[in-house]
């Protein structure tokens, strides 16, 4: 991580100007005006890509979902905000979160049919991540461009700022992939890692410093004077497009990256490159850590055992 | 009729006073007694040293009432954190009592290779005694959650809690 041509990227007011706020008003208004099902999906933009289920919910041009026999339904809906980022959490089937590319979270918890803003007290910038805590499913974090990370302990009905983000190659970078990573930091906690346009990062759940990924928990990365053991990291320097820690086993991690999609078996000391296409966004299935799925490309590709093969997804 | 109502009110009222003040001391009481820094409990009078020493170093960045920097989630404009406050509001109680004492006697940057911060490292200025007392003070202020959270932590570590 040694770009030091990059700058600062400026960070977006949260003051609410009149503007913004009689345009709040009006759309909350128009919001609560509808019926529940008739509130707008998030266009889609993407790429995005999160398992619901078996499910996958699908955000590249149009929102789509398909439930595993091949065929896909376009969850379309006139647009509150185009999708940047998906979420989802085993532990609460159909409840599918949203980065807003217009500043915001949406929610949806039937699959991806419905959806309600859940943006309150977050800046109005961009939440190019997003993710489910995992050993906490109505805690979610989003990434906002310009600002920082962010948490909502109430399924996005209220958020605070948790941490600003990291300082990389003296400038403060912003995240652009998010995981909730279900390993113990030795602080009571687990892991949030983070990707930027210069590589990983991770933070633990009590957010006291963002930290270079080493072996072992917190208080290893503490330690000094210990031997450093071997390590093989991402490529430097490359923007992490995707992140992700399989449910199930949470020491499997998948990073989109323009060099491809890569491995790691041992939450990201040593990484190995599983496909050399270049990767916009992964996701991981939530009982199967050797299921993943990524949008490249040359289209959406899926891989049954962890990476070593992989065969285009068709979009019907 | 009038001049009994005001005695009786006022005899209630420093009853209440008096209640309060035992009720007061008494906590303190069980809060030294349940306070340990390293495995060993902590005295009265360490939690009375802490306090004085956190004062005079500490209390100028951390603040007087341990609530930290202002809006110290945000970065400075060299990069570097703000001070955190030492109350149950920050992160202090998810560290152990090792790395409490490591970071405040060798700053963050002793042991954390190339981590930059404001922060002193304390162990050329304070003795171990007074840094573990400071410590114990803080530890003397957190609700009981955060206190048993951090002695698993710190447990959890081999140095007991």
């Amino acid at each position: 991580m040694k770009d030091t041509n990059m700058t600062t990227t400026p960070r977006y007011s949260t003051r609410l100007s009149r503007r913004a706020f009689l345009g709040a008003m009006v759309t909350g208004a128009g919001l609560i005006g509808l019926p529940f099902s008739l509130r707008a999906a998030p266009g889609a933009t993407g790429p995005a890509i999160a398992f619901d289920g078996d499910a996958l919910i699908l955000a590249q041009d149009t929102l789509s979902r398909s439930d595993g026999d091949g065929g896909w339904i376009e969850l379309s809906a006139p647009a509150v905000g185009s999708i940047l980022s998906l979420a989802t959490h085993p532990g609460r089937p159909g409840r599918i979160a949203a980065g807003l590319a217009g500043g915001g979270i949406a929610l949806s918890e039937d699959g991806g049919h419905r959806w309600e803003a859940r943006s309150q007290g977050l800046p109005d910038a961009p939440a190019a991540a997003v993710t489910v805590a995992a050993a906490e499913p109505d805690t979610i974090y989003a990434a906002i461009r310009g600002d920082g990370l962010w948490k909502s302990e109430d399924a996005g009905r209220s958020w605070a700022l948790a941490m600003d983000r990291p300082w990389l190659a003296d400038a403060e970078r912003d995240l652009t992939a998010l995981a909730s990573v279900d390993l113990a930091t030795g602080m009571g906690g687990i892991w949030i890692y983070a990707g930027t346009e210069l590589g990983l990062t991770r933070v633990p759940d009590c957010f006291c410093r963002w930290q270079d990924v080493q072996p072992g928990d917190a208080m290893d990365a503490l330690a000094s004077g210990k031997p450093a053991p071997s390590e093989a990291p991402l490529p430097e320097g490359e923007t992490i497009n995707g992140l992700v820690s399989a449910p199930s086993l949470p020491t499997r991690l998948y990073a989109a990256l323009p060099s491809g999609i890569w491995e790691s078996q041992d939450a990201g000391v040593v990484w190995s490159q599983k496909l050399n296409t270049r990767a916009l966004a992964v996701a991981v299935h939530p009982t199967n850590a050797d299921h993943v799925v990524a949008i490249t490309r040359d289209g959406l590709v899926e891989s049954r055992d962890g990476g070593a093969n992989w065969t285009a997804l068709g979009r019907a | 009729m009038r001049r009994n109502v005001i005695l009786l009110s006022a005899i209630a009222v420093s009853a209440l006073a008096a209640i309060a003040a035992s009720a007061q001391l008494q906590g303190g009481d069980v809060r030294a007694q349940d306070v340990t820094f390293l495995g060993q409990p902590v005295t009265s009078e360490q939690i009375a040293l802490g306090q004085k020493v956190y004062g005079e170093y500490c209390a100028s960045c951390h603040g007087v009432n341990l609530e930290g920097q202002p809006d110290w989630k945000r970065r400075l404009e060299n990069g570097r954190m703000p001070a955190p406050p030492h109350d149950e509001s920050g992160h202090t109680w998810h560290h152990s009592d090792q790395d409490l004492f490591a970071i405040t006697k060798l700053g963050v940057g002793g042991v954390v290779p190339g981590y930059e911060s404001d922060m002193l490292a304390f162990g050329e200025i304070l003795s171990d005694e007074e840094i573990a007392a400071v410590l114990a003070f803080i530890k003397s202020t957190w609700p009981e959650r955060q206190r048993d959270v951090q002695a698993r932590i710190t447990a959890k570590e081999g140095g007991g809690s």
